[in-house]
């Protein structure tokens, strides 16, 4: 067991080393012009020239990588070239905003998706059919179109819920709840009819195995069996759709952070990126990364608490 | 036939979505009140950018400076029309050939952390502010001396006269900090001025709200209509517009796009030009598009842009078609200019010819997201029924301005900021201008700088006049139109527009009566 | 008298024309083929039909009303003409979805074919690689890649396209791993053929399908990535593509929002499409018929006069089955009929050996006494009662489940062919011994401890206590067998069912098994039926025996009798086959595993 998180531990090390290590190199050889946009438009060459050696953008590769590298293995992720804020600061600032509409997703689309996803695999018939359609139709419109029509109708029209803006939790647990309503159910609109297929499929797996036949016919209840044993082992599958699902929800809320206004770790991505910010990117880069890798692993543990065969082994 | 409804089913969804999106217009109702009627209470204004730096070494003009100015007196108070009022310098006098100025400054002033402002405080912030590389170090380039003789006066001495210099003391670089908070190294987050407001830390989430409580001892009460003022960054214009639209702020920039749909939810309007729109041609001595140094290819482009149609489709009709790059308001200004390049393909023709240039192409940026569609499509057609074909190269937003500048382009689009002439000149006009990256120029011109410069007002006027007729008639620029600031309020709340600045000032806001 | 069943085995053809004749009946994978057709035919004939050009600005006329002056959709906010721009536009579009999808392949699939069919390190190497990739947020990283590398359509196209390849390298090392093993490749190896035209012949022919699947999905995804790039403004907007237009019709969306419909309209249909024909194909492999022509059955009366029909009116048998007829429907409304009019009884003690080969029907006639028939499945006629109570009753009515599980494991029991499948996984042995005994006998958690204990003692486990506590993978096949038989025992059933209880055991154990059978039949004096295709248990166990083949009852009787003079063909040959110590004659193709697919996994936007 302790093995195995330290073997995970370390495969998730080398992995934060060759992204952020490709991520530095693709950066340093774009050519952002970055000085330039830090000073705005009314600035001198002069000026632009000053800064970039005050951004140390005149040292060669391996210097700044190394600077770079020394300082992120002592958690010093730099300051940010555009707001002077440290990196590690903005980021921690900015991630109760991502994950509060992440993790409250994940939990919903869990529930829902396998409400839907076990009535879909055991029902089948329309509700199957509902499922199928509504899936079809929630990946076949893009999440920023969704997002769109909920703020035109909720925020604008009916003026229900916030068209911007995110209120911490620790201020106003109401006005958080309200903040990441509607981005909540933009993305949990996909989510949920993904996960929720994927569950179906898990389940209709599961009920067709044998020892769901056998324990059928030892006469225990078939609510017992269902919700016991077949969704037992249907979990771990379910478990690996919702960590691809975090995963790629952590790259849909650059869309949705920006449709709402939200001061988020997709929008600083995106600020970054559009801007050149590149100590913000590597550190937006890394902590994703770093959340990726331990939510990958904690699955990994789950399953594996799941399922006694990899518990042992 | 489950299949027919399964697909109309998709099909209607997607309809749906945009449809709803469509009406929102009309469903919109009136921003909601926040009890900001009659003085005090709260005003929340969306800003198109976030502070990058609260340190006023930092500091830059228009959008930016409505972050700076709850927390930071600045020394001179530009009015909303632009003349320059006292503020923490009483009063402020020019030697004989405007080479030193003299501030005497106000002497009960306190920063919020209990120092006293005096002359050594403004010395400390002005030199700082030059040798900083703030992004406007450069407007501060002529002064070569800043010295508090006394507690009350700083004496500024200059390399060679600087028209604009008491603007700019009225703008960006006016902000006073306290100087034991320069020290303490931590100004750039946490802002200590002598201002009306203070940044509340505790209400304040970086990027998204900036919360700023009335300074209780501060020595104007007059400038503190609201006890609070918040500022939120909102960068998407959708967003914004969805904002103010739904009631979450008070007051925003909106665009030409978002314009109806604010208008329909009943709410104020101020419409004020800021900026010109048009083509720069950088490349006024033919090195990379030999054709340009000829001046009949220079005026044959402005008169094959359909200037009227572009400010209608692209614009929305929002502002005002015109050849000059000097604005309204500004002492260089000439009515007769404002149409002196009519669409006319034709003559465009004419010139060509009689230029003996064939057909020719040139190599222009372009930013998603930055130019219209529209835009693009429309300077590209324009250009090419004249037999001037354009290569559009796609430019990341951040590249851009740089690529300008270190002149990769022969010509561009932009929209620049019309400021004072002697602020145009060095924009776009002067031989070492920013915007004049192959560094062009003739003699005429330098005559009518040198005259702008250490001219006397009247002098200054009529070289700035002159200035402008030139270059109009050489074609240096095709500019298109001045677009309108697009300035919503709610309607408890008023705003003045501030001349030559993309937004109102923070002291211009206040409850509708 | 028998025919000869067997044919030739020609999956590959039929499941090529099966799969691609059942994604045209699916009504759904039709529309999205007949779609996808049309705008493939778009993408390549658009910049020819379309009547204006898609770039050629008009700024007077922006923005006009479809059906303005020839403008079949109206124009853009440029003024140009919104309906070429859209056929046009789906040739970049399609252009930049496909080059995701080709660059996800090229990556995806050699490396996945090597990772399958050799493993070892480059195997490990690659999954690693792979899972690298698969934990990266895809819009993160392309937004990485458009600052470094540039905003164009094909760069970031050929970036997700590397992000897209671990699911084509899964599928493909899946697949491979699965097929590497089985005999047609051994054959093809022994037979001489280089690796090369062994992964070309065969290996690729396997992961073909699934590859088709996720490449529909990923160029379903590529299109909708392309769009959110636009609309965070890191497209190319000189590319024409429809991300473009919609993108433009988001910039205009409050003074013309029609101008967002077109694109939209046609990027959800084709990415839609995408999806649903990516599900339909994989619904059409799914459907593959286990059993390929099978030959259909008449319901017509038996022809041998040796089966006589049950008395129905004799309820003091234990079990009695009456012309019992089960089938399954079929697409296109026949019924495929596997059980055909099957009669025999049971009493109270006996044993009643169920013989034939496989397919014959008699596993599905077991689970029709059990009630535990597939959903799929269809009772067609007949009636089954059990100790008077009518479990199928002519009518066709069948018991209710709830019914049926008061009486499943505690009345009537039964023990599965396979002992590995047929333990939960997750749960341990005791407790899946115990669990029945508490809900079922209404024991205390301590007393069904016990008694499972007992239990596991009396099936002759020697060790129960560790047994109790094991995990279903810590006990070999035998023990599990045991374990399943004590399951069924536990709960003192009057009937057991036994399918082929011993078939997956080893010799030796088969016989302990089946001496722990007898054993327990008297020791609870159960009646017992027992599935098996092996004469030789029928012999050693059975008090009579049916012999059934192709879902038919051929023969029935006294198992002496039969043994000593067995009237049919039929019998002769099983028997004869069981005489010569061989398994019997396959009468079936070869089936294939059907391929289990990953279901598309939707990357978020």
């Amino acid at each position: 067991m302790v093995s195995f998180i330290v073997r995970r531990l370390i495969s998730g090390v080398v992995v934060l080393f060759v992204v952020s290590s490709l991520t530095f190199f693709m950066l340093y050889f774009s050519a952002t012009s970055v000085a330039r946009n830090i000073l705005g438009e009314s600035a001198t060459q002069a000026q632009v020239h000053l800064k970039e050696i005050e951004l140390g953008l005149d040292q060669p590769l391996f210097s700044r990588y190394f600077d770079w590298l020394g300082g992120a293995l002592s958690g010093n992720f730099g300051v940010s070239w555009f707001n002077s804020q440290p990196v590690v600061e903005s980021i921690v600032g900015r991630l109760p905003t991502t994950l509060s509409i992440v993790l409250v997703t994940i939990v919903i689309a869990a529930v829902l998706a396998t409400l839907f996803g076990v009535a879909a695999a055991v029902r089948r018939g329309w509700v199957d059919r509902l499922l199928q359609i509504v899936s079809i139709g929630a990946s076949a419109i893009p999440q920023f179109v969704v997002a769109i029509v909920l703020v035109t109708v909720f925020a604008i029209g009916l003026q229900l819920l916030p068209a911007t803006g995110y209120v911490p939790l620790t201020d106003n647990v109401g006005g958080w709840l309200a903040s990441i309503t509607l981005p909540i159910i933009a993305l949990a609109i996909g989510a949920v009819a993904s996960t929720a297929q994927q569950v179906r499929s898990a389940v209709i797996t599961v009920l067709s195995r044998d020892y769901v036949r056998t324990l059928r016919s030892r006469g225990l209840a078939p609510r017992e069996i269902l919700f016991r044993h077949v969704l037992r082992g249907a979990a771990p599958a379910g478990l690996t759709v919702l960590s691809l699902q975090f995963i790629g929800m952590l790259g849909g809320v650059v869309v949705l952070e920006q449709i709402f206004a939200l001061p988020g770790l997709g929008f600083l991505a995106l600020q970054s990126t559009t801007q050149g910010d590149m100590p913000v990117l590597m550190g937006v880069v890394v902590y994703i990364v770093i959340i990726v890798v331990v939510v990958n692993l904690l699955v990994d543990l789950a399953v594996g608490w799941l399922n006694p065969k990899a518990r042992v082994s | 036939m489950k299949f027919r409804s399964r697909v109309t089913a998709v099909a209607l969804l997607t309809a749906a979505a945009i449809t709803l999106t469509a009406c929102s217009g009309s469903g919109a109702q009136p921003a909601s009140s926040d009890g900001s009627a009659g003085t005090g209470g709260t005003l929340t204004i969306g800003a198109f950018v976030d502070v990058k730096s609260f340190d006023p070494a930092q500091a830059h003009i228009g959008h930016y400076v409505q972050y700076y100015q709850p927390v930071y007196d600045s020394l001179l108070r530009r009015e909303p029309d632009g003349t320059l009022v006292p503020m923490l310098a009483t009063a402020w006098e020019y030697n004989s050939d405007n080479t030193e100025l003299t501030l005497t400054l106000r002497d009960d002033v306190t920063f919020t952390d209990g120092t006293t402002l005096d002359a050594e405080a403004v010395k400390v912030n002005l030199d700082r502010f030059r040798t900083g590389n703030g992004p406007d170090a450069s407007t501060l380039a002529q002064v070569s001396d800043v010295a508090a003789t006394d507690a009350t006066t700083v004496v500024i001495t200059l390399k060679a006269q600087d028209p604009a210099l008491l603007d700019y003391l009225g703008n960006a670089d006016g902000f006073i900090a306290s100087p034991a908070a320069i020290e303490g190294g931590k100004l750039a987050t946490d802002p200590v001025g002598s201002g009306p407001y203070t940044l509340d830390k505790s209400k304040t989430v970086a990027a998204s709200t900036y919360t700023f409580v009335k300074n209780p001892d501060y020595w104007d009460p007059s400038l503190q209509v609201y006890d609070t003022i918040v500022l939120k960054p909102i960068l998407d214009t959708t967003a914004m517009s969805n904002a103010i639209i739904s009631g979450q702020i008070n007051a925003a920039l909106l665009t030409a796009k978002t314009q109806p749909q604010a208008k329909g939810a009943g709410l104020t309007e101020y419409n004020y030009p800021t900026d010109w729109q048009g083509l720069l041609f950088f490349d006024r001595d033919g090195t990379m598009v030999p054709e340009l140094a000829d001046v009949k290819v220079r005026q044959a482009i402005n008169y094959a842009i359909d200037k009227e149609t572009l400010l209608a489709q692209v614009g929305k009709g929002l502002g005002t078609a015109t050849s000059q790059p000097f604005g309204k308001g500004t002492d260089a200004f000439d009515e007769s200019l404002e149409s002196a390049y009519p669409y006319d393909v034709e003559k465009a023709k004419a010139l060509l010819s009689e230029a003996g240039v064939g057909e020719f192409s040139i190599t222009m940026p372009t930013v998603s997201g930055f130019f219209d569609p529209a835009l693009t499509a429309g300077i590209g057609q324009n250009l090419a029924d004249v037999g001037i074909t354009v290569n559009w190269e796609n430019v990341a937003g951040s590249d851009f301005i740089s690529s300008l500048v270190q002149g990769k382009y022969a010509a561009s689009w932009f929209s620049l900021f019309q400021g004072s002439p002697w602020v145009a000149v060095n924009q776009i006009i002067a031989p070492e201008a920013t915007y004049n990256p192959f560094h062009t120029t003739d003699a005429k011109v330098d005559t009518l700088i040198t005259a702008i410069q250490t001219g006397s007002a009247d002098e200054q006027k009529t070289a700035a006049q002159e200035i402008n007729k030139y270059i109009v008639e050489q074609a240096w620029f095709a500019p298109f139109y001045r677009p309108d600031q697009i300035f919503f309020t709610d309607k408890n709340t008023t705003t003045e527009p501030q001349l030559q600045q993309a937004v109102p000032s923070i002291y211009s806001y206040a409850p509708a009566q | 008298m028998t025919e000869t069943l067997a044919e030739t085995p020609q999956p590959e053809a039929a499941v090529r024309t099966g799969v691609f004749r059942r994604l045209l009946k699916n009504p759904l994978g039709l529309t999205a083929l007949i779609i996808l057709g049309i705008v493939v035919l778009t993408g390549i004939f658009g910049p020819v039909i379309a009547p204006f050009d898609p770039n050629k600005a008009d700024l007077v006329n922006a923005l006009a009303g479809p059906g303005t002056d020839g403008h079949l959709l109206g124009t853009d906010s440029a003024g140009r003409d919104v309906f070429s721009r859209l056929l046009v536009g789906a040739q970049s579009t399609l252009l930049a979805a496909a080059l995701a999808a080709v660059v996800a392949l090229l990556i995806g699939l050699p490396t996945g074919l090597l990772a399958g069919y050799f493993g070892g390190k480059f195997d490990s190497v690659a999954s690693w690689c792979t899972n690298v990739l698969m934990s990266l947020p895809a819009i993160i990283i392309l937004l990485a890649a458009s600052a470094a590398l540039g905003r164009s359509v094909w760069i970031s196209m050929t970036v997700f396209g590397v992000l897209m390849s671990p699911g084509m390298f899964r599928l493909t090392r899946t697949s491979v791993q699965a097929v590497r093993n089985e005999l047609y490749v051994d054959a093809a190896r022994v037979a001489g053929l280089s690796t090369a035209s062994i992964i070309g012949k065969h290996i690729l022919f396997v992961v073909r399908a699934p590859l088709i699947i996720q490449t529909s999905i990923v160029c379903g995804i590529a299109i909708a990535i392309q769009a959110a790039l636009e609309f965070l403004g890191l497209g190319d907007p000189l590319t024409p593509t429809w991300g473009v237009m919609l993108n433009e019709g988001f910039i205009n969306i409050y003074g013309s929002p029609i101008l967002a419909v077109w694109p939209g309209l046609a990027i959800s249909l084709t990415v839609g499409s995408f999806v649903v024909l990516g599900n339909a194909l994989r619904d059409a492999l799914e459907d593959a018929p286990k059993f390929k022509r099978t030959k259909p059955i008449q319901l017509t009366p038996p022809r041998t006069e040796s089966v006589q029909a049950v008395d129905l009116a004799a309820a003091d048998h234990l079990l009695s089955v009456s012309r019992l007829g089960v089938g399954y429907p079929q697409q296109g409304g026949a019924t495929k009929v596997v059980v055909a009019d099957v009669s025999f009884h049971v009493d109270r003690g006996e044993v009643l050996g169920i013989v034939g080969e496989s397919g014959s029907g008699k596993s599905q006639t077991a689970f029709s006494i059990l009630g535990l028939l597939p959903d799929e499945a269809e009772i067609l006629g007949g009636s089954i009662s059990f100790d008077g109570i009518p479990l199928v009753s002519a009518g066709g009515n069948r018991l209710s489940q709830g019914r049926l599980s008061e009486l499943r494991g505690k009345r009537i029991a039964y023990i599965p062919q396979e002992p590995m499948s047929n333990l939960d996984p997750n749960f341990t042995i005791g407790y899946q011994l115990v669990r029945p005994l508490t809900r079922v006998l209404g024991l205390s958690k301590a007393e069904a401890t016990a008694r499972a204990l007992e239990l596991l003692t009396i099936v002759g486990i020697t060790n129960p206590q560790r047994t109790f506590d094991a995990y279903p993978h810590e006990v070999s096949g035998g023990m599990a067998q045991r374990v399943l038989i004590a399951g069924a025992v536990s709960c003192n059933p009057d009937l057991l069912i036994a399918d082929e209880p011993t078939t997956a055991l080893d010799v030796t154990v088969q016989a302990e098994v089946l001496d722990l059978l007898r054993d327990l039949q008297a020791r609870f004096n159960m009646g017992v039926v027992l599935v098996t295709h092996n004469f030789g248990v029928v012999a050693d166990l059975c008090d009579r025996v049916v012999v059934m083949q192709n879902g038919r009852v051929v023969e029935s009787g006294d198992v002496r009798t039969i043994l000593r003079a067995p009237r049919e063909q039929y019998t002769r040959t099983l028997l004869g086959a069981m005489l010569e110590g061989k398994t019997p004659m396959s009468t079936l193709t070869v089936t294939e595993p059907a391929p289990v697919f990953d279901a598309p996994v939707k990357v978020g936007l």
